[in-house]
């Protein structure tokens, strides 16, 4: 079989939105560890983020991550349009089947992983156009200083509540997302699959906790 | 008892349908659910109307042919049973019970609650078999079979192409419907030698019948009147990938 035939199949589709679904949550990772030097203070994070933001592999990576985000959303959006295709006609009234068998892994997640991601897409871009296309501040070192930046930014409490809300949204995203890439990888045992589920969902905790802590830590910061 | 109805009537393929109410009398409780719906029929008949269309074969849960959306719930609200197999004691007197057909692009309404679902012989003919001449039934012990890999082999082969999976799917997916297949051949030696070829076929044929993705939400396994997990899918998507690389 054509590779490109497979890749657009349902189940080839899957597997690309699962592969670049746990990219995209393996850089959240890395990104959640780089910005936790927040907390050790200005000198540990702005040069964290010099050596990043002036290594050359840069633009590789960025390359990178931009390739898996075009790609993870041009094969959601495309499926969702399908999947809606697929059922014409809605039923008049509708129930969740876990009702009569909680074997069911539907949840509010499963069920608004369109909204949650278009939500996410809409944060990536501000974020990016607060952060790195923002102000350009400078160290007494002639660095950028970014945690002047961060300081400045979380001050405003109501993006302090914009930021929470959007570290929910992905929650969610992930809640489901995560074991769902299992799934579509065809990973499972009956052994491994409710383990699999439950450490997710606490991966996908500590990933909303610790990116929801640093607007919260900064605004006590700014406050002081 | 008495139960008020809301059934969904069409005339034919293509027309336009609609929710109609009526009232069945004289219920008794341990009528199945079918059978208060032949009730209302002889009822119909008997007034000159046309009675509601709907499918039925065994009425003891091994066909397959039974099949309607009750309350918004595939095959209604028990457990691991098929509608013919839901008894009216499950509702309560003067309840309004809303019945619908299996909704999907690929199982179109030819009547009623009547839908047409060749789609699935359709998957079934791309690969849902064993080609191979395995020559006459070997000798018990001679083609050793580990009991765990027979047993799932023989819970996937429960499956009784109802549909119900596809009608709770909310992407219309015969994903469970496919894989239950593919495993219930591909787990024995018989059906090993055809396993990659089978599942790309079948897999082809599932999406060219407009049938969804798989999202994962196991609302197919949860009204499976033969309970058949989704591991039955993570084991197609395995299949699926390997026999790419192969
Ligand atoms: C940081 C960004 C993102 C991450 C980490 C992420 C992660 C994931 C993961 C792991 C999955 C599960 C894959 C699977 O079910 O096999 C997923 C599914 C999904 N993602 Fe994302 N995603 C992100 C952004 C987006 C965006 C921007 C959109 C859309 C505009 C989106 C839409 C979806 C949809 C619709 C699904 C569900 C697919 C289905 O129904 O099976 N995601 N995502
Ligand atoms: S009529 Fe045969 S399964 Fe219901």
């Amino acid at each position: 079989m054509i590779p490109q035939k497979a890749l657009s199949s349902s189940i080839g589709s899957k597997f690309l939105i699962a592969l670049t679904g746990l990219s995209l949550v393996l850089f959240l990772v890395a990104h959640l560890a780089g910005n936790l030097l927040f907390i050790a203070g200005p000198d540990a994070f702005n040069h964290y983020s010099h050596s990043l933001i002036s290594n050359p592999l840069v633009y590789g990576a960025e390359a990178g991550l931009l390739a898996l985000f075009v790609l993870h959303i041009v094969k959601t959006v495309w499926m969702f349009a399908a999947n809606r295709t697929a059922r014409p006609e809605r039923y008049a009234v509708r129930k969740w089947a876990r009702k009569k068998n909680p074997s069911s892994r539907k949840t509010v997640a499963s069920t608004t992983m369109i909204l949650t991601g278009s939500i996410t897409l809409l944060f990536v871009i501000t974020h990016l156009v607060t952060f790195k296309f923002g102000p350009y501040y400078e160290t007494a070192e002639g660095i950028r200083d970014l945690y002047r930046l961060q300081l400045a930014v979380f001050s405003d409490p109501t993006y302090v509540g914009f930021y929470l809300f959007c570290m929910a949204v992905i929650f969610f995203h992930l809640w489901h997302g995560i074991s769902s890439a299992a799934q579509s990888f065809g990973i499972d045992s009956p052994h491994w699959t409710p383990r699999i589920i439950w450490t997710a969902r606490l991966v996908t905790a500590l990933l909303a906790a610790g990116f929801g802590l640093l607007p919260v830590f900064t605004f006590a910061l700014s406050v002081n | 008892m008495t139960v008020k109805l809301r059934v969904w009537r069409q005339t034919g393929p293509g027309q336009p349908g609609r929710m109609v109410d009526y009232v069945a009398h004289n219920v008794h409780p341990d009528m199945s659910f079918l059978e208060m719906l032949d009730v209302v029929n002889e009822d119909l008949i008997r007034k000159g109307e046309d009675p509601i269309a709907f499918d039925s074969d065994c009425r003891e849960g091994i066909c397959g042919s039974c099949g309607l959306v009750i309350d918004g719930i595939p095959h209604g609200p028990d457990k691991g049973a098929t509608t013919c197999q839901v008894h009216m004691r499950r509702f309560t007197n003067s309840e309004t019970i809303t019945i619908e057909p299996f909704r999907a692009r690929a199982f179109p309404v030819l009547k009623d609650l009547v839908v047409d679902r060749t789609a699935f012989d359709r998957i079934i003919a791309a690969g849902g078999y064993v080609s191979v001449n395995v020559g006459g039934a070997p000798d018990a012990n001679s083609l050793p079979i580990a009991k765990d890999v027979a047993d799932q082999a023989m819970d996937s082969a429960q499956c009784i192409g109802c549909g119900a999976c596809v009608a709770a799917c909310k992407n219309a997916a015969a994903h469970l419907f496919t894989s239950a297949k593919i495993t219930h051949l591909g787990l024995l030696p018989q059906g090993e030698a055809e396993r990659s070829r089978r599942v790309i076929r079948m897999v082809a044929q599932m999406d060219g019948e407009g049938f969804g993705s798989c999202s994962n939400e196991g609302e197919c396994e949860a009204v499976c009147p033969k309970e058949i997990p989704i591991s039955n899918i993570a084991r197609m998507n395995r299949d699926f990938l390997r026999a790419l690389i192969r």
